[in-house]
């Protein structure tokens, strides 16, 4: 491990110093600190100007702000629109942005911001109360005429009241504790009214986005090609930042290039100078070069298997623990992935608010798996699987395509657990059988499962019912499920989502992690983090709190 | 000449109808469609009442006949329907999308058929047996590569190691350079193959010895009663490979990075994006149909003899 120190600090400087600094590591702290302070040096001159290439893996689809959580759309979202509230990715703490204040009654049914005076969209008109007022009712209720969906983010949302031109108060009907998280996510960009008056379906063509951001879009090849400009009047960028005023950069120049071998190809050979999704097998390729990898953490719920448990084979509990414990998370980290990828600890990142190590009952542990299906009663067959009452444990999952090596990821747990007797299909499929499939237990009783978000609100969002219902539970969007309900749970997650003691909240939080561990319903694998790779003259390249990048405050070094 | 114009007008006509008929019926068995694709996904946290309530907006709620009407009466007045996925009209796609992949076929056809014919060319007219043979086995070794392959290893020789073009974010002309060559070349090599059969088998016909005989010189030949009499098949196979043009792409559009239908239809199969994908089988379906139109149209030009034929018939 000492001899992957120096390695990895050179690969991943900026983001481990991050790290390093608030959770006072022991002796790589030191080192990465060392980097800084030799960094920080040759960094006092910033040069603006430039433009810079980004090389995107896929292209944007609709950009209506709330489906900014697919990765290419938060990507160019970040860069033209601006939040109510500015999220810290280092601290997690909500900071003024659009708002310079702001106040919540007791029960967190009520909310007031000030609105930062002068602000402007890039048509010109002004962001005040009446524009932000708009921009969450749109998302808190959605817009039936326009075809406009609610905000995954935005729970239990009644109204708004502009009090004044530059104050507006929102109405919940229950107490709702992650609504101010809420307004600093990419999904709560905010945009002109121009942009909230066209229908839904309009909202993939990137040029009719207005926003307040620093950058603007000025022409769009559809599918294909971006080209934004630094806005030279922008002057509001997050209050507490260093950086102020107008973005470092003059433009950025948005590629989509589908190839993995084209983008990397293209950033060594210096035809671009930053590009998103590079795995972890060309990692050593891109740093051998020089070249940086920043592996952002998404802060959300971990990439993990999770069970279907209404399908009747992973319904008891020792099924389900068994599996677990034949997974070994272990091995698909070291085999597959990299230092940037961490073995999971808990259902949730250990860098997301309310982590709690649930490691001592995720171990690997195939001789207790043996045990546990041999007392469910399921015994080995003639042809070396599972069986019990003439039914087989054979089990099926799709991949996931937006998960890293997510195939390869599940065909190393199917090969894991083949060795105590239990097949996993591993199903490619098209996206309509995926969806569909998805949906209905029988068919998938595993699922991969992932989602980043940096409030505790994201553990709600990923298991309840009526929102990701992860699990399958009766009661949300599936009519495919029988009876799974799991009370105690939901009423655990409905706590969470109304705790407004924030010491209780996260306290509710671990106690999830541990019910969701104990009954078996989720597998951790690792910590799945969004990775760039960028030349060593891109400086000051940030990201927000789940791991889109912000461009800002970026600049590109003369040499 | 006019009616059999006219016949051959209203076949195409028939064909695309039938293309569309077809399409729009197998798009439609596909499991699920690109409104669940989109929004009923676990990711997309919406409830079951919102779902609905999207899928009448969209009218996917209506009855198949009804939704085949509607989509044929829109096509007809232009109205191409809206990609679900990209969040944009089908029309703007297609405008988007259809230049480049036109500009791209056709530069790569005509790149193909240039190969072709210098291959044939040269390998006919050299003297050399052991260079004959080389040339004349090359089109089986640019059939088997594939065009992934080819279009990465340009990228990386051409783009990357000696820095001869750019492929990010190109001029419009270097942008076309490297692609045009990897589609050309694999779709050159059945041409070729099929060219220097035939040039072998008219060289081997009794007339050839005779005009020899006459005095002419074997290039004289060659151009003159050779090629002509070659040309015949290559160029029906040449109206079949067209098609094969619009798979090629795909590939080429996706490795280079390009605009065009290719890349489109490849996300669209994706997402099962139905407005789309019917606009784009309507459109292939139209340069095929033109296509073979214009090689049926220029068979009598080439060899008067099919003219008289045709003329006996009607």
């Amino acid at each position: 491990m000492a001899s992957r120190v120096p390695k990895r600090l050179e690969g991943v400087v900026v983001i481990q110093v991050k790290y390093q600094r608030f959770l006072a590591g022991a002796f790589a702290s030191l080192a990465s600190f060392a980097v800084l302070a030799g960094g920080a040096a040759a960094q006092t001159a910033i040069t603006k100007g430039g433009t810079l290439i980004y090389l995107e893996q896929q292209p944007h689809t609709n950009l209506y702000p709330p489906a900014g959580g697919f990765y290419p759309n938060g990507g160019v979202l970040n860069q033209i629109t601006d939040k109510l509230t500015y999220q810290n990715p280092k601290t997690l703490e909500i900071e003024p942005w659009i708002a310079e204040s702001w106040t919540v009654n007791a029960d967190a049914t009520e909310y007031t911001f000030k609105i930062r005076p002068g602000v402007t969209f890039s048509d010109g008109t002004p962001l005040d109360a009446a524009a932000v007022a708009k921009n969450f009712d749109t998302y808190g209720l959605g817009n039936k005429e326009l075809k406009q969906p609610v905000s995954e983010v935005i729970t239990n949302y009644k109204g708004s009241e502009v009090i004044d031109p530059l104050t507006v108060k929102f109405f919940f009907t229950k107490p709702s504790v992650g609504f101010l998280q809420g307004t600093s996510v990419i999904g709560s960009g905010l945009v002109s009214l121009k942009t909230l008056a066209l229908p839904f379906d309009a909202l993939g063509d990137a040029t009719k986005i207005i926003g307040s951001g620093p950058f603007v879009v000025k022409s769009e090849v559809l599918g294909r090609e971006l080209v934004m400009e630094a806005r030279k009047d922008y002057k509001w960028g997050p209050a507490k930042l260093a950086h102020q005023g107008r973005a470092n950069l003059d433009g950025i120049k948005y590629v989509v290039t589908p190839e993995d071998s084209v983008r990397i190809g293209a950033l060594l050979a210096g035809q671009a100078n930053v590009i998103r999704q590079v795995q972890a097998y060309d990692e050593k390729q891109v740093q051998s070069k020089g070249f940086i990898i920043y592996a952002a953490s998404t802060r959300g719920v971990n990439n993990t298997v999770v069970f279907r448990p209404d399908n009747p084979l992973v319904s008891d509990i020792r099924v389900r623990k068994a599996l677990l414990h034949a997974t070994n998370t272990r091995e698909i980290v070291a085999t597959l992935f990299s230092a940037n990828y961490p073995q999971a600890k808990s259902i949730i990142a250990s860098t997301a608010q309310g982590y709690v190590d649930q490691s001592a009952k995720l171990t690997y542990d195939p001789a207790l798996a043996t045990k546990l299906l041999d007392e469910a009663g399921w015994t080995i067959g003639p042809k070396g699987l599972r069986q019990k009452d003439g039914k087989e444990l054979v089990l099926s999952a799709y991949e996931s395509p937006p998960q890293p090596q997510n195939k390869e990821t599940l065909q190393l747990v199917a090969q894991q657990w083949a060795k105590v007797g239990v097949k996993l299909n591993v199903l490619a499929g098209d996206a309509g059988s995926r969806v569909a499939d998805s949906l209905d237990p029988v068919k998938t009783p595993i699922a991969p499962a992932m989602v980043g978000r940096a409030d505790p609100d994201v553990i709600r969002s990923q298991y309840y019912p009526t929102t990701r219902n992860a699990l399958l539970q009766k009661g949300g969007v599936s009519n495919k499920v029988q009876s799974f309900v799991d009370e105690k749970l939901n009423g655990l997650l409905e706590e969470i989502a109304a705790a407004t003691d924030p010491v209780k909240r996260l306290a509710l939080v671990g106690e999830v992690q541990a019910y969701v561990i104990d009954q078996g319903y989720v597998i951790p694998i690792f910590e799945e983090p969004q990775a760039f790779a960028a030349s060593p003259k891109v400086k000051d390249f940030t990201f927000e709190a789940v791991g889109r990048p912000s461009f800002y405050t970026t600049w590109i070094a003369p040499k | 000449m006019v009616r059999y114009l006219l016949g051959r007008v209203g076949q195409a006509l028939a064909v695309l109808a039938l293309t569309f008929t077809a399409a729009f019926l197998l798009l439609q068995v596909l499991p699920g469609d690109a409104i669940m694709i989109k929004f009923m996904s676990l990711d997309m946290g919406l409830t079951a009442d919102q779902i609905a309530e999207i899928r009448a907006s969209y009218g996917a709620d209506r009855p198949l006949w009804e939704r085949y009407f509607t989509t044929v009466g829109n096509f007809l007045t232009g109205n191409f329907g809206i990609s679900i996925q990209a969040g944009v009209p089908v029309s703007q796609q297609l405008a988007t999308n259809l230049p480049p992949t036109l500009l791209l076929a056709s530069l790569a056809f005509a790149t193909a058929l240039l190969l072709t014919i210098v291959l044939a060319a040269v390998s006919s007219m050299v003297g050399m047996e052991w260079l004959r043979n080389g040339l004349q086995s090359l089109p089986s070794l640019f059939i088997s590569v594939p065009v992934f392959w080819l279009g990465i290893m340009l990228i990386q020789i051409f783009s990357f190691q000696l820095g001869l073009v750019t492929v990010i974010s190109p001029g419009p002309v270097e942008r076309l350079v490297l692609p045009v060559l990897t589609l050309a070349i694999p779709i050159s090599a059945p041409l070729a193959q099929i060219l220097m059969r035939n040039i072998d088998q008219v060289l081997a016909q009794p007339f050839i010895a005779v005009a020899r005989a006459k005095g002419a010189s074997r290039n004289w030949v060659l151009w003159r009663h050779v090629a002509r009499n070659a040309i015949m098949p290559t160029l029906t196979i040449a109206g079949v490979l067209f098609g094969e043009l619009l798979a090629g792409a795909v590939v080429t559009e996706a490795v280079f990075g390009l605009s065009g239908l290719g890349g489109l239809t490849y996300q669209a199969v994706g997402n099962h994006d139905t407005a789309v994908l019917q606009a784009i089988v309507v459109v292939s379906a139209l340069a095929f149909v033109t296509i073979n139109l214009v090689v049926d149209l220029l068979y009598p030009v080439l060899d008067p003899r099919l003219g008289t034929s045709m003329g006996a018939v009607t």
